[in-house]
């Protein structure tokens, strides 16, 4: 009886299981279905530019019939991603007091249904690569990664938001006014029209510092270096003063700290070898990989000497970029010097590094910003970020809802949504100074904002942005918990201190750069990092080999088609106009 | 063979009857059979990708068929520098990992199976399962702990006694002894299961005619055990050569460091960094494909050999 009872409970099990998958297979061909139309229409769009006008036509025709005092007839629904950031004792992100805020507005002023699709954070381009090859993607999707959007674009995976954008300008002024003509159509390209992607905009183009420690330069009576070569020695003597600078910890002393990411952690060693006179159309061409610009193999031979001297990391190359080695390190307080986002050890709050650091060293204990590394004209030159290169916001074929989505970023653009999202409630998550700045104030529960000023909310806005640059700049050093505002201050001034800002150069897609960047990227890690632990005798050849195979790789004719796209476009000027 | 005669006449039915009889059995089998059937091969559809010019919102049917009918991306991979040396370190990993590898549970099963003190026995056999237990992240982690240049706990002996730090995991030769060793280490004491239960199968008779006869331990081992568990043997090398082209991917992820990325790159890894984190699918899988012909090749030819040499082979 037992068994017989058993054996119709397996069966039974099978023909579910079966069923299951009958299912799971339906849908993906309906899916499979969908998809394919929806590549036959941008295949067409791709080839013929009429064919794109026409469904552009055909979108904002619609459009404007169907809305009414900026509201629909009948309520839309639309998704949208947002950053999982795993935060310790964060809100959902998909569901707080902010997401509220968004889908009470979306809804009372355009009728549209908000819903928040969560994609973490650090693995976001393989998340979104998923999502959009199961054709799940959010209708609003974005990404730091351009040359993710490039490829499904290619494939017929995304929109031409080109016309949507274009037929749709008096009813997004919020979008146009914030945004602006640079980065709506910073991706626009030049030959054919098509518009990707829409480039979200920095309020904050601060990028990268270079640190010391405060008190071990006052501990021994030195000066901050202004060179180099004071740099240097500052190196050696923190590391010749190890034993009176950590005491028992001497051996564990690292004068100067960089990972694999070399061009990233000595970057303002390496732009200070640039030539000052550089061209705009050399800094172009050669500007694919900074390896490729000329003097940076001899920044690279200043990192080598300082590794073959013992002032660097020595264990460095073992560890993940995403490791946690380094940052440990520096809150334990043993870390002398090193270069990274202009802000670093004062994020976080009370989990930041400045704030380990006061805790476990002393309050004393800082991480300070200065300028050390000066080009042959004496600038402290430094590459900002430029307004756009931030987040990318693309709508995936299997968006139906495109103007409700555009409508989305509009009304994410409104200097009154922005500014709330960003400083949330007084009381709850801000306070006001006397001078009238903003600060913000730990907040609990579901008025936690999982980042910084909400800045996976405010997708069209990147950093503190109150619409009013004096207020602004006030609140910015009131905005790190647990950390004095006067280094801040200092930190944004350096940040900014003879910043070379990017340059917008638009010359359409280099079809040889597509889905070169990771692997590219990877071996220059690999070479950087075996030219920095060569033997001093040997760096020449480790660079020259390493170079050669870079370029061989895929780098030589990202150079070439570059130059090539840059003379079609600018023709003989050495400039961009 | 000849119990097999015996139930030949019973299952001399008409099918039909035969089903109906045992269809308990099955339906239990169905389940797993299906499992086969959806996740291993359904999917083999996709290997046209490997021919085809991939786009996420087609079909597969409806890809377009890539240049050199079809062969475009084999053509690609195989002008492919990186390609040739991640099929370069594949090879010789997995062949130092069967030299060193294979006999290492061998020689530790026989070396167990002589122990008389059943309880040092049991305790050593347990202690020696556990590294399989332990994923290969944390390997890694242990690893650093031990081995860094600085800060590991090994090369801090070895410099406090005034040596030179051995760059167990930052040197290219060195870090290919240390990913063996851990290869070894993880893996002989779960690897010698299989020889103690066949082991365990050799006929006690045969032991006490050899000892009468004045056999001593060495020479038992030598003329009974190891022919004893020979077929064992031969069936485990089929199916490893079989995978010497193979490899997993979690081992060479976790231990590879940038710095000896010219030996630790290996397929499966180099096809993650191209094929998911550098969006070619075609071509990635174009390797792949390569990748599991070479692999049919070896097993079938182990295969062929072990049954020339007179072994049963793996079927």
């Amino acid at each position: 009886m037992k068994k017989k009872f058993l054996s119709v409970l397996m069966a039974a099990c099978m023909v579910c299981s079966l069923a299951a998958c009958g299912n799971d297979s339906g849908q993906q061909s309906s899916a499979g279905n969908t998809g394919s139309e929806g590549s036959s229409s941008s295949v067409v769009e791709n080839s013929e530019a009429s064919g794109a006008e026409n469904s552009g036509a055909e979108a904002g025709g619609e459009a404007s019939g169907e809305l009414v005092d900026g509201r629909f007839a009948e309520t839309r629904h639309i998704s949208v991603e947002v950053y999982d950031r795993g935060n310790d004792g964060g809100s959902d992100p998909t569901n707080n007091k902010y997401t509220e805020y968004i889908k009470k507005g979306m809804l009372e002023d355009h009728n549209v249904e908000v819903e928040f699709v969560k994609v973490p954070r650090w693995t976001e381009v393989e998340q979104i690569n998923n999502l959009l090859a199961a054709g799940d993607a959010p209708d609003i999707c974005l990404t730091y990664d351009y040359a993710t959007i490039q490829i499904y674009a290619d494939m017929g995976g995304v929109i031409d938001l080109a016309p949507l954008v274009d037929a749709n300008v008096d009813i997004t002024p919020n979008l146009w006014n914030w945004l602006e003509d640079a980065n709506i159509n910073y991706d626009r390209n030049p030959k054919t029209g098509t518009l990707w992607a829409i480039e979200g905009k920095r309020a904050d183009i601060k990028r990268i510092n270079t640190f010391v420690r405060r008190d071990w330069l006052e501990a021994l009576n030195m000066e901050a270096p202004t060179t180099a070569q004071e740099f240097e020695d500052m190196l050696v003597a923190f590391k010749e003063n190890a034993s009176t600078l950590l005491g028992a910890d001497a051996d564990k002393m690292v004068p100067f700290s960089i990972t694999t990411d070399v061009t990233w952690r000595a970057a303002n060693i390496i732009d200070s070898y640039r030539d000052p006179a550089i061209t705009d159309k050399e800094q172009y061409v050669n500007g694919y990989h900074v390896i490729a610009r000329d003097g940076t193999k001899e920044a690279i031979r200043l990192v080598n000497k300082w590794y073959n001297m013992g002032l660097i990391w020595k264990d460095f190359a073992l560890y993940d970029t995403s490791g946690t080695e380094e940052t440990d390190m520096m809150k334990s307080g043993y870390v002398g010097a090193f270069i990274h986002n202009w802000d670093l050890p004062y994020r976080d709050g009370e989990d930041g590094i400045q704030a380990n650091l006061q805790r476990l060293v002393g309050e004393n204990a800082a991480y300070v910003a200065i300028d050390c590394f000066p080009d042959t004209a004496g600038k402290y030159s430094k590459s900002s970020y430029s307004t756009a290169g931030d987040r990318k916001l693309f709508f995936p074929t299997t968006n139906d809802e495109p103007l409700a989505s555009l409508l989305y970023l509009d009304w994410i653009s409104d200097p009154e949504h922005i500014k709330y999202l960003q400083i949330g409630d007084e009381g709850v998550t801000h306070e006001v100074f006397e001078d009238g700045a903003i600060g913000i104030i730990p907040a609990t529960g579901d008025a936690i904002m999982n980042s910084g000023q909400n800045i996976d909310y405010t997708i069209t806005c990147n950093g503190l942005n109150m619409f009013d640059d004096e207020l602004t700049a006030k609140s910015a050093a009131h905005n790190y918990a647990a950390v004095a505002p006067e280094l801040i201050i200092t930190a944004s001034e350096m940040a900014m201190h003879d910043a070379l800002i990017p340059k917008a150069v638009q010359v359409g897609e280099i079809s040889s750069e597509s889905g070169m960047g990771s692997i590219l990227g990877d071996k220059v890690k690999v070479m950087l990092s075996n030219c920095v632990m060569a033997p001093e005798a040997d760096f020449d050849k480790t660079w020259d080999d390493a170079y050669t195979d870079w370029l061989n790789s895929g780098a030589q004719a990202i150079i070439d088609e570059r130059l090539q796209k840059w003379e079609e476009t600018y023709g003989d000027a050495e400039m961009l106009p | 063979m000849k119990s097999k005669k015996v139930t030949v006449p019973q299952r001399k039915q008409k099918p039909g009857a035969y089903i109906k009889r045992y269809w308990q059995l099955y339906a239990l089998l169905a389940l797993p059979m299906l499992y086969l059937l959806i996740f291993k091969y359904i999917p083999m559809v996709y290997i046209q990708i490997a021919f085809k010019k991939y786009s996420i919102v087609q079909s597969v049917w409806e890809m377009p068929l890539a240049a050199n009918h079809g062969f475009e991306y084999f053509i690609k991979a195989f002008s492919n520098k990186d390609f040739i040396l991640a099929l370069r370190n594949t090879i010789m990993l997995n062949l130092l990992d069967l030299v060193v590898g294979f006999p290492a549970p061998i020689i530790f099963a026989l070396i167990l199976n002589e122990l008389c003190f059943k309880k040092f026995k049991r305790v050593v056999q347990t202690i020696a399962y556990m590294p399989h237990f332990l994923s290969w992240i944390i390997i890694y982690g242990l690893a650093l702990q031990l081995f860094a240049p600085t800060n590991g706990l090994i090369n801090m002996w070895i410099t406090s006694m005034g040596f030179e730090p051995i760059p167990f995991l930052n040197e290219s030769k060195h870090w290919v002894g240390t990913y063996v060793g851990l290869g070894v280490w993880q893996n002989f004491g779960w690897g010698s299961i299989v020889y103690l239960a066949s082991i365990a199968g050799i006929s006690p008779e045969l032991y006490e005619a050899a000892s009468v006869d004045g056999a001593g331990r060495f020479k038992k081992m030598w003329h009974i055990t190891l022919p004893g568990i020979k077929p064992t043997i031969v069936t485990l090398l089929v199916m490893n050569l079989g995978g010497i082209l193979g490899s997993g991917f979690d081992r060479p992820f976790a231990l590879q460091n940038t710095i000896v990325r010219d030996v630790a790159e290996v397929i499966s890894t180099y096809v993650y960094k191209v094929g998911i984190r550098g969006l070619q699918f075609s071509l990635t899988t174009a390797i792949g494909l390569f990748q599991s012909i070479v692999c049919v090749f070896f097993l079938l030819l182990s295969n062929w050999l072990a049954r020339r040499l007179g072994e049963r082979g793996i079927w």
